[in-house]
């Protein structure tokens, strides 16, 4: 079963550093983008090597017999 | 690890909240509740009291009791921190105190303004974080006084 992991750094002023992790590609933009509803404005953003992997697809093929 | 990023906050509360979080702030860093922040205010403001007035940045308190003076007021060692909503509805703080210089109210001002949004991060991470289905598998309160929070959230 995969999970979702974040670590959330509160700074003495309220400054959020955030690490995501093993989320790849559009699903980390997502996870960014609920954190940035939650506490505010982004002011700079770091993408590391596993944003780029594509995500996991399982793909299914079909064959017709007659 | 994905992403490494950095959020700015902005404060927008009720008033309840925010009292809530000055009170949760304010008690961490050793300040007390003031009796009553209208008589408090008046018997710091004296002749050689300093004044210094401060604002929270992107903030918003918002209430729904127009024109009811809400005010909330801590002290410290002869100083006082009174916290109000200002006419347009930003959260601002008047810090007083006999004998102190101007800089020096303004840093025990904004060291506390800064204590009242972390306080507030951290109860609106808590809360929405929780409301999503994640759970809290580590916090700790590091010397720096930053929070770090671990949670986690399994997928069906």
């Amino acid at each position: 079963m995969p999970q979702r992991e974040f670590e959330i750094t509160i700074g003495k002023t309220g400054e959020v550093e955030l690490h995501v992790k093993g989320i790849k590609g559009r699903g980390c933009l997502e996870a960014v983008k609920m954190f940035e509803q939650i506490v505010g404005e982004m002011k700079s953003q770091e993408q590391t090597g596993e944003f780029y992997e594509p995500e996991e697809q399982v793909q299914y093929r079909v064959d017709q017999r007659h | 690890m994905s992403a490494v990023c950095i959020l700015t906050p902005v404060v927008i509360m009720a008033w309840p909240a925010f009292s809530a979080a000055v009170v949760a702030a304010a008690g961490s860093l050793g300040w007390q509740m003031a009796a009553e922040a209208r008589d408090q205010l008046a018997a710091t403001v004296q002749p050689g009291s300093a004044r210094v007035q401060l604002e929270i940045e992107r903030s918003e308190v918002v209430t729904n009791q127009l024109g009811r003076d809400q005010r909330i007021a801590v002290s410290r060692e002869g100083v006082t921190v009174t916290f109000s909503r200002d006419a347009r509805g930003q959260a601002a703080l008047c810090v007083t105190g006999h004998g102190q210089s101007d800089e020096t109210l303004r840093a025990l001002g904004e060291e506390l303004s800064q204590a009242v949004v972390q306080q507030y991060v951290y109860q609106k991470l808590m809360d929405e974080m929780r409301a999503r289905g994640f759970n809290v598998v580590e916090e700790e309160v590091n010397a720096d006084r930053s929070i770090r929070l671990k949670v986690r959230h399994w997928e069906n």
